[in-house]
């Protein structure tokens, strides 16, 4: 066999392993991403759908350049994604919190009980989502679990509006994003050098000198790796504001939703939908710049 | 000195035993509050009851008729039957896919290599709804009327990744020298692929198809957005429910599909432990 015939049939191998999830990913995953940007710069059409007619004001209408002729800027829009961000950070630091000492703990256990421990932290994340979000539906409504604890402990005397707020969104989305954050998380604190730890203290350092200069830096990486794992689903959510936030709390998700299934304004929702997209590019453009300075300080750090 | 460290310790302690009790709580409320026998109160227990687990399987319509929410018990089973039509295919679709990736990028050295890898990579970064809304523009620009076809293709724009990325782990940790020690033997490419790399590579894909499954089963914004108006998968109608007004039936329904992805995943982790 020839050198170039064995070559062309190693390209024959490539091109049958690699061809057909090529073509499929053009035009179901690529093509529609290119067609929604087009279509957030076309004007929308009286009856849904779009005109092709090149139309910024979908973007005017958000940030507050729009012709007056045509669309009218509301800051709402604005109001609206700053609050997103705002849920979208609070769930973060929140999961965080709910996870980072919990990792600690389990990570000293005795293999054994390590392994069950995960086992039960990703167990539910194989279960139906809108199962586990429901289930706070009931627990937080004004006749639901957590009104009668707090009634019957005398710590409200009548129950207290627990669900379609802010509040409730984001234990929904902690409850739900927990093994997102939990894993990154444990990986850093399993990997953490204790000698480093106990070399701070033999030196003087007091426990919050401690954490703060030793254990958090070092396990960084895996608090920004879950936090930006838990950011991404969170700012453009739908399911978990429709179910817990009610109407009363709109989300991104939510306004997009309605242009698409409600108002029929596609264009204006595509162009909704790429303000989420640039914000999720701009948070995984910043990791990028972290994980290579990182590489840079790795030697430091060690 | 000791006793504060003490009291850390037995502090983290507690604080696990409250983390656990926030994941399963709900989770036992839900299974427990499936047998309630109160009908308008769901929180307020008055009595045990197989009711709603009857009223699901179509055997008993005789509780008090406005307590009744499934319109009919075949809204629900024709939900379930989409369901697990939708994951049969994506399942396939997405293993073959997603494996002669993995594969072709394991093998192969080639130009675009990376840009192969940023491509598999971006589906699972991408915010759910962003993905639903770009396909619904897509198919129906594209004049197909929204319906099964639509969602199984629109799932398998994400799931191919998920695949790809549990294949591409497992042929990471294998062994290269067997593929040289088989190729010295005198074994062609096809008898290696077959003998040697298939073999190992297989519980990644089975790990990756069972991953598909779960999360096709579950899917929610992608698929609800390229559902149409007639075909529901069981996420879409429970989420309806939701949307409706929460009625008992949907504790038992919830019950079921908790037992149903536990025992898959308990028993999809078993075999991982085992084959280390």
């Amino acid at each position: 066999m020839s050198t170039s015939s064995l070559h062309r049939r190693r390209l024959a191998h490539l091109g049958i392993l690699l061809g057909p999830a090529s073509g499929f990913l053009a035009i179901f995953f690529l093509c529609p991403l290119v067609i929604m940007l087009v279509y957030s710069f076309l004007e929308p059409g009286l009856y849904g759908g779009a005109e092709w007619v090149f139309y910024p004001d979908n973007y005017g209408r958000i940030l507050g350049f729009a012709n007056p002729d045509f669309e009218v800027y509301d800051p709402v829009y604005i109001a609206i994604f700053l609050r997103s961000l705002r849920i979208a950070l609070v769930t973060v630091a929140a999961t965080l919190l709910v996870c980072y000492p919990a990792a600690f703990q389990i990570s000293r256990l005795p293999s054994r009980w390590k392994n069950f421990a995960l086992f039960l932290i990703t167990l539910p994340f194989f279960a139906s989502l809108i199962v586990r979000l429901f289930i706070w539906v009931l627990i937080l409504k004004k006749t639901g679990f957590a009104n009668m604890v707090l009634t019957s402990l005398h710590i409200v005397s009548t129950p207290v509006e627990l669900i379609y707020t802010e509040g409730a969104i984001v234990i929904g989305m902690v409850y739900v994003f927990i093994p997102f954050m939990f894993l990154p998380v444990y990986a850093s604190v399993e990997k953490l050098d204790w000698s480093l730890v106990r070399a701070s203290q033999d030196l003087g350092a007091n426990g919050f000198q401690t954490f703060w200069r030793v254990i958090f830096p070092l396990t960084l990486p895996g608090v920004i790796g879950g936090s930006i794992i838990v950011f991404i689903p969170a700012l453009g959510n739908f399911i978990v504001p429709a179910v817990l936030g009610g109407a009363k709390v709109m989300m991104l998700g939510n306004l997009i939703e309605q242009q698409f299934l409600g108002a029929r304004n596609w264009p204006f929702g595509a162009a909704l939908a790429m303000l989420v997209m640039a914000a999720v590019l701009a948070i995984l453009f910043f990791y990028i710049r972290f994980e290579a300075r990182r590489g840079d300080d790795a030697p430091v750090l060690r | 000195m000791g006793s504060l460290r003490n009291v850390g310790v037995v502090g983290l302690f507690g604080y696990t035993i409250l983390f656990f009790t926030f994941i399963y709580l709900p989770i036992v409320l839900i299974v427990a509050y499936s047998f309630n026998a109160d009908p308008i109160n769901m929180m307020n227990w008055s009595g045990f009851t197989f009711d709603w687990y009857r009223q699901i399987f179509g055997l008993k319509n005789t509780v008090s008729e406005n307590a009744l929410y499934i319109e009919s018990t075949e809204q629900l089973l024709n939900a379930l039957r989409n369901s697990l039509t939708v994951a049969a295919f994506t399942t396939t679709i997405a293993t073959v896919l997603g494996t002669a990736t993995a594969l072709a990028l394991y093998r192969f050295n080639f130009l675009g290599k990376k840009f192969y890898r940023v491509l598999l990579f971006a589906p699972m970064l991408m915010p759910d709804i962003v993905l639903g809304i770009a396909l619904l523009i897509f198919f129906v620009g594209a004049g197909v009327s929204l319906g099964l076809k639509t969602i199984i293709a629109g799932q398998c724009s994400f799931l191919v990744s998920y695949v790809f990325i549990v294949v591409s782990a497992r042929l990471a940790g294998m062994d290269r020298s067997l593929e040289n020690a088989s190729a010295d033997l005198g074994a062609d490419e096809w008898t290696t692929f077959r003998r040697i790399i298939l073999p190992q590579a297989m519980p990644g894909v089975i790990g990756g198809a069972l991953l598909a499954f779960i999360i096709s089963m579950d899917d929610l914004v992608i698929t609800y957005f390229i559902s149409g108006v007639d075909t529901q998968t069981l996420p879409i109608f429970i989420f309806g429910m939701l949307r409706r007004g929460i009625k008992p039936e949907i504790n038992a329904i919830a019950t079921l599909m908790l037992l149903f992805s536990f025992a898959v995943a308990s028993l999809g982790l078993y075999f991982r432990s085992r084959r280390g």
